[in-house]
């Protein structure tokens, strides 16, 4: 047995650094591409073209991908952001040798120009050719995009994207997803998820069309932005995965507000449970959950695991406070003050919050007062007998970093919690035969002061 | 004694002695309620504390084809009581499914030991395993059971988690060490917290009693959540718990096999770790030898059953929830409609009071999902129905049809 203790609250003073360095603290958390304004509105230029990706289990899959630009594929397109009211064109060049279009569900009357009429929509043809989609985003939200030809061969290949429109309304201080107080945020992040059959991929590298039959569908690799867990963790454009630019790593303090946006963009169902907490899904296809629209997401549903079924959005706003545990999650009761005395508690020790009990430390902006100063309730069993995750910082307590056995965790820059954010249907947690990977992320709880998009913890180990 | 088994008993044996001397033992703790505050409201400020110990290790369970097909398994099992020096003896190759059922009260706190007694039949493995308390709000990584956030317990010792009960509802509690293996390995069970509002004073007002309980509280009516107007009422509450094995990665883990887990899927649907016809079997199930001689096992290793039984007129609470790790399944009971209350643990209700419940004749889980669901007999006739799931393929028992994910409601006459 050891008794739980705190070694270090340096990170302070690191995260004081960083957070100077990162003076740009309320940096975009989701990577978007955005035009400038024009008079005629906003021009995105995409093209479809083919590409590989990388799966951590050591796979590379032929892909069909919308690109920026002249840019690279990529799984999944670009992340499309325009504001409520603007008008936006879509230019679509093709660079498949198969006919490639573009649909944008929840979007209104939206005109094609060029190409060739298609099932859905107007298609660009094989090798050069082009289409234009207009029209102008009515409503804020969540929202996405995918190819409106053979889509359930297109879609598996690639061919689909997240779009993020931002509300005509909101105060110029403040985030918000829609044109109501009640979807404000602080921080938000993307998860939009897939799966890949990957025999679909090798036939259609090799032109074995006739052999691809969507009947005998089997998913063995399941993403979240384009990427496998442990991918996920990797910073926005490593060049390590050139072609799946956008990573997943939620992160929050406590009490403030995230907002997930969560689109299935797949062919299957995902089960999104969130550790740490429940959240509260306050939109669904781009609309707030409302009946009316004063009195905001007045129909929201607090749950702890989010159901987005194929071509759904859904908004959740999560927050993570620690209240209520019984012992206080930043670890006051331990002698720990600026001057610790050593023999806590002593002589030396003030009950600061006149509790009956002594504690060293002020509390922590936000906390529960409740608690603050309760010991923590059980001791931990001896490093012996225990294993330890990648993501431990060492300590029970937020901010606080412990005694590890070499080469064991500590991918915890600064003493935060995590929280594994997964899909439950667990078999999606694999990349192909190996576990962990799959649709899974590691949300982190970052203590007070540290640093959040900038500086970041390394990838998951295992 | 078959070889496997011996090997298993030598390895747990050297390890056992090296825990009496070296190491560590088996040591739950518990902090006794002293602090004079009736916290679950029950009236005694001295109760407060709640004891629980679980083994987690591994065993053999029968599916409901007619071969009562055996399974090997990872799983948990109750420990409370046992003395903590007979917990390795009292565990091994004892594990339940689904694993034992947690009942808590708001304003408790839980003090739930988690003894990892090995896995027998698998002396190549050494697995550490957690508790994942499924939904637990604001939840602490250091109790939240993810092995990659935390720290998980090694064989042959014991892990005590800490729990303050705050929120009522249907939650679920599994193995979270190697998820996608050790849950379709069986290592899953039912958690639900009864409200404080049980406890509330006799005569209290509540506006939305069912007809003839009201307008007040009286000793012993029971509520799904802290509705504040009685609308959760129910009589008689069942957990009706969503699971099911893939028998290929069952096989191929008792024989040490690569696990499938790209192939995974599931031919033995349950409710509550039990194929009909053995849903509606009210007795403990005990294991049988298998075909390859495990021994004359003979444990009781699926003890809940999941026949629902009601007077007409009795509202019955469902507290359904899907721990399956492979797919979405849509649940429905031919009859009597269903009145969804709850949800993720989280009363039916918007953040200014509007009533979100719905009526229904079907819910649709994903693993990780629950849902409360209120069966409202007064207008039905007695009889027997059938709780069953629409994902007709799941309803059999591998190659045999019909069986699976399904039970029986028996509704008798009023007096």
């Amino acid at each position: 047995m050891n008794t739980v203790s705190i070694r270090t609250r340096t990170y302070l003073l690191l995260a004081a650094l960083i957070a100077c360095i990162l003076a740009n603290a309320a940096q975009a958390m989701i990577m978007t591409i955005r035009p400038a304004a024009t008079p005629g509105g906003l021009e995105f230029n995409l093209s479809a073209k083919q590409g590989y990706i990388l799966t951590p289990d050591g796979g590379a899959y032929y892909m069909w991908g919308y690109a920026n630009g002249d840019g690279l594929m990529q799984y999944p397109g670009p992340t499309l952001e325009f504001n409520q009211g603007e008008t936006v064109t879509i230019h679509l060049t093709n660079q498949l040798d198969v006919p490639v279009s573009m649909v944008f569900p929840g979007q209104l009357n939206v005109t094609a120009g060029g190409g060739t009429a298609g099932v859905l929509t107007n298609e660009a043809a094989p090798a050069g050719g082009m289409v234009s989609y207009t029209f102008t985003a009515t409503h804020a939200g969540t929202y996405h995009y995918h190819s409106g030809t053979n889509p359930e061969l297109q879609i598996e290949m690639g061919l689909f994207g997240a779009i993020i429109v931002r509300p005509d309304n909101q105060p110029a201080e403040e985030t918000w997803a829609y044109n109501h107080v009640d979807s404000q945020y602080d921080y938000e992040y993307l998860f939009l998820m897939s799966e890949m059959d990957p025999t679909i991929h090798e036939k259609a590298e090799c032109g074995m069309w006739d052999q691809i039959d969507m009947n005998e569908y089997w998913p063995v690799l399941w993403f979240i932005n384009g990427r496998c867990a442990p991918d996920v963790m990797l910073p926005d454009n490593t060049p390590l995965l050139p072609h799946q630019p956008y990573s997943c790593r939620p992160q929050v303090h406590p009490n403030e507000r995230m907002l997930m946006r969560l689109i299935g963009g797949g062919r299957d169902l995902h089960p999104f449970h969130h550790h740490g907490n429940n959240a509260l899904q306050i939109a669904r296809d781009g609309r707030l959950l409302s009946s009316s629209p004063a009195l905001g997401a007045n129909l929201a549903v607090s749950d702890f695991t989010q159901a987005a079924a194929p071509g759904m959005t859904l908004d959740c706003i999560f927050t993570w406070t620690g209240k209520g545990l019984g012992w206080d999650v930043y670890g006051h009761e331990q002698d720990i003050d600026n001057e610790p005395t050593g023999d806590f508690p002593g002589p030396g020790d003030v009950d600061h919050n006149e509790n009956g009990s002594v504690d060293n430390v002020d509390p922590v902006a936000g906390e529960d007062m409740e608690d603050h100063g309760k010991p923590f309730p059980v001791q931990l069993p001896d490093n012996k007998a225990l294993a330890f995750g990648a993501t431990y910082s060492g300590s029970p307590f937020l901010g606080a970093m412990g005694d590890l056995p070499p080469g064991e965790g500590g991918m915890n820059m600064f003493g935060g919690m995590m929280f594994m954010w997964h899909s439950h249907n667990e078999k999606e947690m694999v990349n192909y035969d190996i576990f962990p990977g799959g649709l899974m992320t590691m949300m982190f709880v970052e203590p007070p002061g540290a640093p959040i998009g900038g500086a970041h913890t390394m990838p998951m180990g295992q | 004694m078959n070889r496997k088994i011996a090997y298993g008993l030598m390895t747990l044996l050297a390890l056992g002695l090296g825990a009496s001397r070296a190491w560590g033992e088996i040591h739950t703790q518990f902090t006794p309620d002293t602090d004079g505050v009736d916290t679950d409201g029950n009236g005694d400020p001295n109760d407060d504390h709640v004891y629980l110990h679980m083994f987690a290790g591994d065993g053999f369970v029968n599916m409901a084809d007619q071969d009562r097909t055996l399974q090997y398994m990872f799983g948990f099992g109750d420990a409370t009581g046992v003395p903590d020096e007979m917990v390795m003896m009292h565990g091994m190759l004892a594990a339940e499914f689904p694993a034992p059922t947690i009942v808590v009260r708001e304003g408790q706190k839980v003090y739930l030991n988690l003894s990892n007694v090995g896995m027998m039949m698998r002396p190549d493995l050494f697995d550490p395993h957690t508790i994942h308390w499924h939904g637990f709000p604001n939840a602490a990584a250091i109790f939240d059971g993810v092995p990659d956030a935390s720290v998980s317990i090694a064989m042959g010792f014991t892990f005590t988690y800490f729990y303050q009960v705050v929120e009522p509802g249907t939650f679920m509690w599994h193995c979270h060490v190697e998820a996608t293996e050790h849950m379709q390995m069986g290592m899953l069970g039912n958690l639900y917290v009864l409200p404080k509002q049980d406890l509330l004073p006799p005569g209290t007002p509540l506006a939305n009693l069912p007809p003839g309980k009201g307008p007040t509280h009286q000793q012993g009516y029971k509520y799904c959540y802290n509705d504040g107007d009685g609308s959760t009422y129910y009589d008689v509450d069942y957990p009706i718990q969503i699971s099911s094995f893939d028998p290929e990665f069952h096989n191929a883990s008792l024989t040490v096999q690569p696990l499938p887990f790209a192939l995974m899927d599931d031919k033995f649907p349950m409710l509550n770790g039990r194929g009909y016809p053995d849903t509606t079997n009210l007795n403990v199930l005990y294991n049988t030898a298998g075909d390859e001689g495990y021994g004359e096992m003979n444990r009781p290793s699926q003890k809940v059953s999941s026949l629902i039984e009601a007077t007409r007129g009795e509202r019955v609470l469902l507290r359904i929830s899907s721990l399956s790790t492979t797919s979405f399944h849509t649940l429905t009971v031919a009859g009597i409609p269903m009145h969804v209350i709850g949800q993720g643990s989280r009363l039916l209700r918007g953040p200014n009071g509007e009533d979100l419940t719905y009526w229904t004749n079907s819910v649709n889980l994903g693993g990780g999902e629950a849902k409360d669901v209120i069966l409202d007999t007064a207008n039905i006739e007695p009889g027997d129905y059938a709780l069953y799931t629409t994902n007709l393929s799941h309803l059999s028992n591998n190659t045999e049809d019909f069986g699976g994910m399904m039970t029986e409601i028996i509704l008798h006459p009023a007096e």
